[in-house]
């Protein structure tokens, strides 16, 4: 502990249950000033005694004013991260002051404020390379989001590299995103969809992937961190072997890169696809991840202008990489206010960030699971399995659209219910549905706590008709 | 009713504000539905009544038009529902505890009859449902819609239930008549907005849509037997294949007024008012001293349904459509207006008038 004292000065990166002496005269200095703040925003935020530190979610909840609110009579408590998170107010100032302040069409223009706007975007694309440490901000493609990162891989890579009787690897438990656009382009070039199930932990069952890679395996397309289990891929081990036969991977990081350090040179991947909404960034904005030669191999997707070379009545020529595949104006002031999330994110640090909720979700499971009837997908948390900040789970006898309609009318607790775009999943577990509790940093102890009572309530309400 | 118009009042209180509450309000004309399988170059020409009657003129004579109130802040009176409905709902008014009417919704469930396997089909699952619902309607022998249902959600097993003992037994014409702003009335903050995740609003369409689909099996079956003036006929596209009362509620009141317009074209059809008819109006004109009066026969819309085949009265005038503009309506809530006609009118209902659809102002708010 003391060693972590003196490392950090910065108050910021304070490790949430850290005890020690210096830690506290130091943090008092700083904490003082916005102290006030933090007990005027929030009023389930445990402010410091003088043997505990504030933990990460109180310490930002101030940030995000959407949070400090009231429905249906109860304070809001939103455990829907993993469907889209919320945003803090240096992500919204930023889009503000982008068109107040500079808009312009971007990659266009001579005047001022176009190269302001340019600058400040392709800036926006430098930091999203910097955050997963791609080796050049020129592999980064901004796109609508992920889903559309991935159409664009599988309409321009796959239906280029695609023969009949290729295989593209997934996992039952992929998200529709990255299910659908693989059936559309196999069914235009005749290669084959397969699929991993669960192996008795509940997560993909990497032993039968490995198996199931094969010289004819073309590309293996999977989720790095699941939006229903919770689990993690060993990407770095799957990358190995899809190497080995030639084949490319596709990483839906949708789950992973919000939460956690992701490093694209580390893990190796060809493809990686992340979605802003989910990083504390807006909507409207994602990006695609692509080695350079891939790129570069890749013919265009959507045609229009800012994609081109030099046009012609009866031919084009086309971009180089990125911008080969950004036809259009694109969302610009989204992507600095992406790259305004990024610095709020970095500047908390994505360590502290994931060890924050590791903490959380370990402590979320442990209470959910205590209660009686209830069953949680995935693996269960232990030493060697770090489980994503949240749970999907069922409850005996009772069906999870009553149960997250009662918790938001009752309770005012946010959560989801239904397949989670994660149909093939839940058929395979042999449900309908599942609730879904998600957690992300500006989530509190206080939150979990709240959610675990409302939902013990819920279940008595139910149980009471039987 | 006042006690219902105030409960209603304060039911919608108990919602959250929601900025489009009224704008998505579905407009739900109920003829619109019966209307909807046919293309436009297909329409018979009906043959319609109408007289407008007018003291002051204004100027802007109102196309006669087959849409119930049209504007965005009427929404359905309580008695515009069929009876069993309406004593739901002024039971769930009385029930203030949202906890308690939860309670009372899931009791309805757990006493649904249930639904036998068979039947649950797809062609019986409500579409866009988080949870599943299905829903069977066939006729009984006086061709009343009956309704079977069953989810495996119980708060949507309540609502299906509410549903099918509200509208079961009742004919289609009443049936179709049902815009889903009851649900506002029932205080368990039930969303309108038509969305894939509304499964209310979608057991109540496909509800419709059943029933509307018996009307049309059963037209088909008998129009051999009767030929039908002016009667809504079934198209081969319509058998079975009756345009999915889809989820863009906005095109439905369009659809009306292109009808409207179309018909107002058509001035050789207009036909004088049957006795009961002039009946009716004569009394509002006495009671109301309206200075606009609008009294439209709709009845061939209902035509060759069992209310109407037959019925003891004035040669199947059943159906009316009717608009008053009277002062008599001033300082009275929507409620009590539509209360005051119907006084007015017990006789002609108790004597085969079968229903009304009534558009009430004041000079003022015309």
């Amino acid at each position: 502990m003391e060693g972590v004292a003196m490392k950090l000065p910065s108050f910021k990166s304070l490790a949430p249950n850290a005890i020690s002496i210096g830690h506290r005269s130091f943090s008092r200095v700083r904490r003082s000033s916005s102290l006030s703040v933090f007990s005027a925003a929030s009023s389930s935020a445990t402010v410091a005694t003088s043997s505990e530190s504030v933990s990460l979610g109180h310490r930002v909840r101030k940030d995000f004013r959407i949070l400090h609110q009231e429905v249906n009579g109860s304070k809001l408590v939103y455990l829907d991260s993993a469907a889209t998170s919320q945003k803090p107010s240096v992500v919204l100032e930023a889009l503000q002051n982008y068109y107040e302040f500079y808009n312009s069409n971007v990659h266009r223009g001579i005047h001022y404020l176009s190269a302001k706007a340019t600058d400040e975007f392709e800036l926006a694309r430098k930091k999203v390379a910097r955050f997963i440490n791609a080796s050049d901000s020129k592999e980064i493609v901004f796109t609508r989001n992920a889903t559309e990162a991935i159409n664009l891989v599988a309409y321009s890579w796959g239906l280029l590299n695609l023969k009949p009787g290729d295989e593209v690897s997934l996992t039952v438990a992929e998200h529709h995103s990255c299910i659908v656009p693989w059936q559309l382009v196999s069914e235009k070039t005749g290669a084959v969809l397969k699929y991993v199930m669960l192996n008795e932990d509940e997560v993909p069952d990497v032993d039968k992937l490995r198996e199931m890679i094969s010289p004819k395996t073309k590309l293996v397309a999977v989720h790095h961190v699941s939006n229903v289990l919770a689990s993690c891929l060993p990407i770095e081990e799957i990358v190995v072997c899809a190497h080995n036969v030639g084949a490319k991977v596709l990483v839906d990081a949708c789950q992973s890169v919000p939460h956690m350090v992701v490093d694209v040179q580390k893990l190796n991947a060809d493809f990686l696809v992340a979605s802003s909404h989910k990083m504390c960034g807006p909507t409207g904005i994602g990006f695609l991840y692509g080695k350079s030669d891939l790129l570069q191999s890749m013919p265009p997707f959507l045609g229009g202008g800012e994609m081109i070379s030099d046009v012609f009545l009866d031919h084009s020529t086309y971009a180089e990489p990125p911008s080969r595949f950004e036809a259009g104006t694109p969302a610009i002031g989204e992507a600095i206010a992406l790259g305004a999330a990024i610095d709020y994110l970095s500047e908390i640090g994505m360590p502290k960030i994931h060890e924050y909720e590791v903490e959380l979700g370990k402590y979320l499971y442990g209470k959910l699971s205590a209660l009686p009837d209830v069953r949680i997908y995935g693996p269960r948390p232990s030493e060697s399995v770090h489980r994503g900040a949240l749970c999907s789970f069922n409850v005996e006898g009772l069906h999870p659209t009553d149960l997250a309609t009662f918790l938001d009318q009752q309770h005012g607790v946010a959560i989801r219910s239904g397949h989670h775009c994660a149909q093939p999943l839940h058929r395979y577990l042999g449900v309908n549905a599942s609730a879904r509790a998600s957690l992300y940093f500006y989530n509190t102890k206080e939150d979990v706590d709240s959610f675990v009572v409302a939902l013990a309530d819920t279940v008595s309400f139910f149980n009471s008709f039987k | 009713m006042a006690a219902a118009a105030m409960s209603c009042a304060a039911s919608l209180r108990l919602l959250p504000f929601k900025p489009n509450l009224f704008a998505s309000s579905v407009q739900y004309p109920a003829k619109a539905l019966i209307l909807r399988p046919l293309k436009p170059s297909e329409l018979p020409s009906f043959r319609r009544t109408i007289i407008t009657f007018q003291k002051i003129s204004t100027g802007n004579v109102r196309p006669p038009s087959a849409s119930p109130p049209s504007s965005s802040e009427d929404f359905q009176p309580i008695e515009e529902l069929p009876p069993e409905l309406q004593e739901i709902v002024k039971l769930f008014q009385s029930v203030q505890e949202p906890r308690a009417k939860y309670r009372q919704l899931i009791f309805y469930g757990e006493h649904l009859k249930p639904l036998d396997p068979q039947f649950k089909t797809r062609e019986n699952k409500v579409e866009g449902c988080v949870s599943q619902v299905w829903v069977r309607a066939f006729f009984d022998d006086q061709r009343n819609v009956v309704y079977e249902a069953d989810s495996d959600s119980s708060i949507t097993k309540g609502l299906a239930a509410l549903l099918v003992q509200g509208l079961s037994g009742r004919p289609v014409p009443e049936i179709l008549r049902v815009t889903p702003d009851f649900a506002l009335l029932l205080g368990l903050q039930q969303s309108l907005s038509p969305s894939r995740n509304n499964g209310f609003l979608n057991m109540l369409k496909l509800m419709q849509k059943k029933a509307l689909h018996l009307e049309v099996k059963g037209e088909e079956d008998s129009s051999s037997e009767e030929s039908l003036e002016s009667s809504f006929v079934p198209t081969p596209e319509t058998n079975g294949g009756v345009s999915v009362v889809d989820k863009d509620t906005e095109s439905k009141p369009s659809f009306v007024e292109d009808l409207g317009a179309e018909d107002s074209d058509g001035g050789s059809d207009v036909v004088a008012l049957g006795s009961r008819g002039m009946r009716i109006r004569e009394k509002l004109e006495k009671e109301l001293n309206p200075v606009e009066l609008e009294v439209e026969d709709v009845s061939y819309q209902h035509a060759g349904h069992a209310a109407v085949r037959g019925s003891a009265g004035d040669d199947g005038e059943t159906h009316f459509n009717l608009r008053i503009v009277s002062d008599a309506f001033q300082g009275k809530s929507l409620v009590k207006r539509h209360r005051m006609i119907y006084d007015l009118l017990q006789e002609e209902l108790k004597n085969g008038l079968h229903a009304l659809s009534i558009v009430a102002k004041t000079p003022a708010e015309v």
